[in-house]
């Protein structure tokens, strides 16, 4: 665990600006086992300590690869000579940030490491169980991994705390062919938030997820072209999970609203179907924990629920203190950085979509002629709300019955004009966590949501 | 800074008495000055200084890896004893290997010492001349960093390699507005060692911020039909890129996925197609110098004249498919520009697409790729009509190598890659 080299600097921080200090140490553990080949058997390990400094509406920022009393004291000058820089140069003359009242958040929990044996052990029983059940796969891969990152955070206004935050997963990937010859891949990860030792005890409680999937695979393997055009889909609670975070969830982070995105206008309009709710857990969700809590960000801001859409009208956006200030909101602890070295950005935390009444067989029974999409390999979205995801696994719904499984698709639309076609929604979020969100820096997020039925545009051949 | 040859020494000590019968090791020592630019102005002076420690071990065939940044005696020691139970903890596999001994050598290139004054001011002037040449943008963010690496690598064979490069780089993330009307983002950038031009003369940012403004005025995009597109230099890169991920890549070779598993020395392109990686040409700034494996990186053509040359191999699927590894593992992919001006090509089109960006999924291992075409223009016999939006294109990667129909003279070199425009047909474009 870390020593504490930060909370005795606070008399080193210079007067009238808002500033930062912060140690972290970020872990990551992984093993690729690609056809039985263990193609990746590593541990990272990285630490320093960074200040950031705002004064008259600009940053500067320090970080060095060390923790201890002289690098807290050589990022704080060096972050307060970069914001003297800027200030200097750019002179925007802005006041201070948003008060935010003091307090503490203590460790609320201690890391345990666990052997690396233990995720190569765990990692090739299962793939002797996918290798002696299933001979029909092409190939296989089991990715077991974990990672953490624990950090101590100072400020010169605002809440003081020590987090920390590791999560763990299994990949599995299968590949076979088509009855015509394609190659077809899918895969399934299992695990969250917790260390791996927490998440995951016996091989063999994955085995029926595992199954599953060797099920979906061999139904893609008699799967067809979805038909191109404008459909009714039901999205599974992943699908709309994905749309929540990539297709709404980034054009209202406040940056980008300030970077020109489609909700800047939007604001206090109806966006989505009555039916539709959003919102951005910090760290409980639906009474639950949520999937990967966050209790304090890096600028201090102790954190808390953000309300982005209720009853389809756009009510807000997820900011940093800058950005709150700007739009004369409250910071929610949504500034957030990956590495030591990096500075807070506004970020999502666990981004869902609220669930509604309806029953899935009932949404899927209501169908006569469209798709019910069920998993995703990628997705991208614009400013504009303009989105894109790669369907992997996917069925036909035919007079409200599932059909033939669908080879890979695209579905595409404009968040703000899809849901408003939203016109039922399941009573069961189904949430995921086990990605990175890119946006300058890599940074884990959480993200859920309820079936939807819904148009959209589906690519097909 | 620390002697980082101290350090490789003592990395090196460590791994012998920890029981290391291969191993390789580098020290890297990093600095960076950034400037961050938010919603159109200035943010975020950044100065970061880093350092690493990344270790490759094998004992009794068994592999282990550990990645630090601490260079005191303590963590050194720890680091080396995770990788070695890393490794014991391993599956033996006599394909792991590092590279045989090389001539040791020290390479310096780019600009290896910043010019902060400069730099800052090059960057003022970037965004002045966006505000006066391009008033309809917004940029959302800009980041413009200069990076100075000091590295030394050493494994068990006795090759020595030590890098001193340092380079400028420009990352731009902008739409266009004007009125209601607003534009998808785009992103733009480009490396380079030298501050004697400004930036916005340099790779395709002039061009990209007019692209932008210009895709405000859009054109309905209906139906659905077979026809040609123009991949841009950027939006060309991303292709090649999914086609080496899907085709000739590690995985898919040590998998036996790829669709080319079979296809070495034969032909998988329109024979005018050759793509070489070139970590050496001039035109790439501060290419990489040796491989992940210990060899000294050299430029080869992974693609020549049409024909399947090599796959990208590292040394370990070198060895379990008995295919030669890659010369380099960069991704300084280059294509020389071919013999038909750009505009000669929009002209020849009678109806297709000019694609600045590409909006998909990963294509299917077989090549299938379907996604959405943004920032991209109409084109009607010969006429850039405008822009689209909500428009689809599907294809299959390895057929559109087989369907080219024009490369274009010019080519635009960002520093990272040198890639012309390229025209193929056969693609199916549909609108909403």
């Amino acid at each position: 665990m870390l020593e504490d080299h930060v909370s005795n600097k606070k008399s080193l921080f210079s007067a009238g600006v808002h500033t930062e200090l912060r140690e972290q140490k970020s872990r990551s553990i992984s093993v690729f086992l690609a056809q039985g080949n263990l193609t990746g058997n590593a541990r990272m390990e990285s630490s320093g300590t960074s200040a950031r400094v705002y004064q008259n509406g600009v940053y500067g920022f320090s970080s060095m690869a060390e923790c201890s009393e002289e690098a807290s004291e050589t990022v704080l000058r060096a972050a307060t000579e970069n914001a003297r820089f800027m200030d200097r140069h750019v002179g925007k003359g802005k006041g201070p940030l948003p008060f935010i009242p003091c307090g503490g958040i203590p460790l609320n929990r201690k890391l345990q490491d666990t052997d690396q044996k233990r995720y190569i052990e765990f990692a090739k029983e299962l793939d002797a169980y996918i290798t002696a059940k299933y001979p029909k796969l092409s190939s296989r891969s089991v990715i077991a991994m974990e990672d953490s990152m624990e950090k101590l955070i100072c400020t010169s206004d605002g809440y003081d705390g020590h987090i920390c935050a590791p999560r763990s997963y299994i990949y599995v990937f299968m590949n076979t062919e088509t009855t015509s010859g394609t190659p077809i891949e899918l895969f399934k990860a299992m695990g969250g938030s917790g260390t791996f030792i927490e998440n995951f005890t016996d091989p063999v409680l994955l085995y029926p997820k595992i199954d599953t999937l060797y099920e979906q695979i061999m139904h893609k393997r008699e799967g067809v072209y979805a038909e191109a055009g404008y459909k009714t889909v039901v999205l599974s609670g992943f699908m709309s999970g994905m749309l929540a975070h990539e297709a709404v969830g980034h054009t209202v982070e406040a940056d980008l609203v300030l970077g020109g995105s489609v909700a800047g206008p939007a604001l206090h309009q109806q966006v989505a179907s009555e039916m539709v709710s959003l919102v951005d857990f910090a760290h409980t969700a639906l009474g639950a924990p949520a999937p990967l809590p966050v209790y304090l960000d890096d600028e201090g801001t102790p954190a808390e629920d953000a309300v982005l859409i209720r009853d389809g009208i756009l009510t807000g956006y997820m900011h940093s203190r800058e950005s709150a200030q700007h739009f004369g909101a409250r910071p929610q602890g949504n500034a957030r950085a990956w590495a030591f070295s990096d500075e807070p950005l506004i970020r999502m935390r666990n981004t869902a979509v609220l669930p509604g009444k309806d029953k899935l067989e009932d949404i899927i029974a209501s169908v006569d002629d469209g798709y019910y999409l069920i998993n995703s390999s990628n997705g991208q979205a614009d400013t504009t709300g303009e989105f894109m995801f790669g369907v992997n696994m996917g069925y036909e719904i035919k007079n409200g019955k599932l059909g033939r499984a669908l080879l890979d698709t695209t579905i595409s639309g404009v968040a703000f004009n899809m849901l408003k076609t939203v016109d039922m929604v399941s009573d069961t979020v189904e949430w995921t966590s086990s990605g990175y969100c890119g946006k300058k820096q890599p940074m884990p997020v959480g993200m859920g949501g309820p079936a939807l039925r819904c148009k959209v545009m589906i690519g097909g051949r | 800074m620390a002697d980082i040859k101290i350090i490789s020494e003592k990395v090196k000590q460590a791994l012998s008495d920890a029981g290391a019968q291969k191993a390789q090791h580098t020290v890297t020592e990093k600095e960076k000055h950034e400037f961050n630019v938010d919603g159109g102005q200035f943010s975020l002076f950044r100065t970061l200084f880093d350092r690493s420690l990344s270790i490759t071990a094998y004992k009794d065939n068994k592999k282990g890896s550990a990645f630090i940044n601490q260079f005191d005696d303590k963590a050194i020691e720890e680091a080396v004893k995770n990788c070695i139970k890393s490794a014991e903890s391993g599956i033996a596999d006599e394909a792991y290997d590092i590279a045989p001994k090389q001539e040791n050598e020290v390479f310096r290139g780019g600009a290896y010492e910043p010019d902060v004054d400069l730099f800052f001011e090059r960057t003022r002037e970037l965004m002045r001349n966006i505000e006066e040449r391009h008033p309809k943008i917004l940029m959302e963010q800009m980041i413009v960093s200069h990076d100075k690496i000091h590295s030394f690598y050493q494994n068990t064979n006795g090759t020595e390699f030590e890098v001193f490069h340092g380079s400028y780089s420009v990352s731009l993330m902008f739409s266009a507005h004007e009125g209601d009307a607003t534009t998808s983002f785009f992103g733009s950038g480009l490396s380079t060692d030298r501050l004697d031009r400004p930036f916005i003369e340099l790779g395709s940012l002039e061009k990209d911020l007019a692209d932008t403004e210009a895709q405000l005025a859009t054109v309905p995009m209906e139906g659905k039909f077979e026809g040609t597109i123009v991949l841009t230099p950027s939006s060309l890169g991303e292709f090649l890129g999914s086609a080496v991920s899907n085709f000739v890549s590690d995985s898919v070779i040590l998998e036996k996925t790829s669709i080319w598993l079979d296809k070495l020395d034969t032909q998988v392109a329109d024979s005018r197609i050759t793509v070489s990686f070139r970590p050496g040409d001039p035109r790439i700034v501060c290419g990489e110098k040796y491989t992940h494996d210990g060899f000294k990186s050299q430029d080869y053509d992974l693609i020549k004249d049409g024909v399947l040359k090599s796959f990208l191999l590292s040394l370990y699927v070198s060895n379990k498919s008995g295919f030669a590894p890659a010369k380099n593992t960069s991704f300084s992919v280059i294509i020389e520009g071919g013999d038909t001006p750009y505009e000669e090509m929009i002209k020849g089109i009678k109806k297709g697409l000019i694609i600045g960006r590409f909006s998909g999924g990963q294509p299917g291992i077989n090549g299938d790729f379907s996604g959405v075409a943004k920032n991209s223009f109409l084109v009607e016999d010969g006429q850039i009509k405008g822009a689209v939006s909500e428009t689809m294109i599907n294809g299959n990667l390895a057929q559109l190598l087989n369907s080219l129909i024009a490369i274009s003279r010019e080519t635009v070199a960002d520093g990272s890659s040198v890639l012309p425009y390229m025209a193929f047909d056969g693609v199916v474009i549909s609108g909403k």
